[in-house]
């Protein structure tokens, strides 16, 4: 019984070893950044940076604030992922309902396109994307990203919603057809205050993908006045060197969105849902 | 009888106008450009100016640019370095995050934290950490009197690559946990119950009870990583920019700077187009893996 107890203790030690390096490996490079943002200048490049910042101050949040374009960046990242998220939901819901719900030639082969489309990573498709969206003449005009993450937010919508909806079962609406509902009004009814959660959850996920995307912001934004915080942010540096408060700050910033949702959301996705996930 | 036929109509159109703005999207916004890169990567287009038929010209002269296999290569490292690390400490964490322990829930924040942010607030931090002379990694490096001379992570050609590398693993492992950890929670109970009775060993449960449960969600999560870790750009591109001198370089950094850098769309082309071999082998897996668990 001894020696039980004995590997019971040496368990549980490991646990905690195991947890608190997690934890440090997962929250250090956080630490930093937001040590980094609160930390003066002169302090900030000495050539023995300390663990524990001696001095805290706002200056870098101000000069952020007061004397860089991040407001607009910030502006117009809520813009495109806002308005990116709510066309995707709507758009993704109906066809999702139609690929689980209705009967009609060419659902399989909409299906399989969609799931195609989710995995055709964004490398593949910047160049050609750049081409038609300059010849629509929509170059520095930040409408164009929401159309254009309609291309990733869709299609990840899509293929978690009609798994979603795969798994509520026919006969709740069935009740409601004899009642004399129409389609749309037991997707409206029925289908959505069940499904709720996980729509949440997408919403979500489409929010932050729409709100981190970078390779296409910075293809098709050059001008300052159009670019989201992704890439308005790697534009505070002169020339080669990087202007490292103000950076840090901002990236505490752009950061605060995405997280607080994961957060909220966080509770769902430990109960199965994060199958599928998010392009990284 | 009629009636059926009607509720069927009814059905066509619906199914029809609610995958009408996907079927548009996939289409024209999608199809068209993947088919006009493939033309593009035949010709001689750059920016401004109109295209000229070439032939193979690009391919021959990216496929004899030892330069090109060089990125190829680092493409290859990158990936299956990081997918092996991701997946392993992503299943560790998973079994960790599996037992119950005292502040597991703020384990378990904390360790969602390197998904949730941006992967340009990733890239910035780190590389603000890597820096020679300000860098914290260097300072508690010589701290701990393992090095005595600053180490140039993202300046030395042998270094960038494997800096980049574990970047992406820091930001990928929550998307193995979190993804194992759900199918970790759905396996019954019972299962090890019955295990326990019949005398298998921590490692034979492991085995023969948890490794079968969620080898569907371990196949799926590692392809799809796969696939993004494969096609990553934010995170080198941030970094290091591909260099020094492409020590850093992967095909999606490359197809940019042919084509944005140097301007040269058509070679930009053929190197993206070059590895659509090996998306489709990845794709084709995925939707294997997918029908065998759906079916």
């Amino acid at each position: 019984m001894k020696s039980l107890k004995h590997i019971h203790t040496a368990k549980r030690i490991f646990i905690y070893v195991a947890a608190v390096l997690g934890i440090l490996w997962s929250c250090f490079p956080i630490y930093w950044m937001i040590k980094s943002s609160l930390t003066p200048n002169d302090e900030m490049y000495e050539l023995h940076p300390s663990l524990v910042p001696s001095r805290l101050t706002l200056d870098h949040y101000k000069q952020l604030f007061t004397q860089s374009e991040f407001m607009t960046f910030f502006l117009n990242s809520v813009y495109v992922a806002v308005i990116t998220t709510l066309i995707a939901i709507v758009l993704a819901i109906l066809a999702s309902y139609a690929m689980t719900r209705l009967r009609f030639k060419g659902r399989n082969f909409i299906r399989k396109a969609i799931f195609y489309a989710y995995l055709l990573p964004t490398a593949v498709l910047f160049i050609p994307m750049y081409q038609l969206v300059s010849k629509l003449g929509l170059i520095n005009n930040k409408n164009a990203l929401i159309i254009v993450y309609q291309t990733i937010v869709i299609p990840y919508a899509c293929y978690m919603l009609i798994s979603y909806f795969a798994a509520i079962p026919k006969s709740l609406e069935e009740a409601a057809f004899v009642d004399g509902c129409t389609h749309l009004k037991a997707l409206v009814k029925v289908i959505l205050p069940i499904a709720a959660p996980g729509i949440a959850v997408v919403a979500t996920f489409s929010f932050t993908m729409s709100w981190n995307e970078y390779l296409y912001a910075m293809v098709l934004m050059t001008s300052p006045s159009q670019q989201t915080v992704p890439v308005g942010i790697s534009s505070f540096r002169y020339s080669d060197n990087m202007i490292w408060g103000l950076i840090m700050s901002s990236s505490f910033i752009a950061s605060l969105p995405a997280v607080i949702l994961y957060m909220f959301a966080q509770r769902f996705m430990v109960t199965g849902l994060a199958a599928g996930g998010v392009k990284q | 009888m009629g009636h059926e036929a009607s509720i069927f109509r009814v059905e066509r159109k619906l199914g029809l106008a609610f995958t009408l703005p996907i079927f548009i999207l996939i289409f024209i916004l999608m199809g068209f450009p993947f088919a006009y890169t493939i033309y593009l990567s035949f010709t001689n287009k750059t920016v401004g100016m109109p295209a000229q038929f070439v032939g193979l010209a690009n391919y021959i002269s990216i496929f004899t640019d030892s330069t090109y296999w060089r990125v190829f290569m680092n493409t290859v490292i990158y990936t299956v370095i990081c997918i092996v690390v991701k997946l392993v400490f992503g299943m560790l964490f998973a079994l960790l995050l599996n037992e119950s322990f005292h502040g597991r829930s703020i384990t378990r924040v904390a360790m969602l934290l390197p998904w949730a942010i941006p992967g340009m607030v990733a890239a910035n931090t780190w590389k603000w950490m890597y820096n020679d002379q300000y860098g914290i990694i260097n300072e508690i490096l010589r701290d701990l009197h393992i090095i005595s001379t600053p180490i140039p992570w993202l300046g030395s050609m042998g270094l960038a690559l494997f800096s980049v590398m574990i970047v992406n693993i820091w930001r990928g492992i929550p998307f193995f946990l979190f993804s194992i950890l759900g199918a970790l929670q759905s396996i019954d109970d019972q299962l090890y119950d019955a295990g326990k009775i019949d005398g298998a060993n921590v490692f034979q449960r492991f085995f023969n009870i948890t490794l079968p449960s969620i080898m569907p969600v371990v196949a799926i999560s590692t392809l799809l990583s796969t696939i993004w870790t494969f096609n990553d750009f934010d995170n080198i591109w941030l970094i290091t920019g591909g260099g020094p001198l492409n020590a850093s370089s992967v095909i999606a950094t490359y197809t940019y700077e042919q084509a944005f850098m140097y301007n040269d769309m058509g070679t930009g082309m053929a190197v993206a187009v070059s590895i659509i071999p090996v998306l489709v082998i990845l794709m084709v897996l995925v939707t294997k893996h997918r029908s065998s668990e759906n079916g």
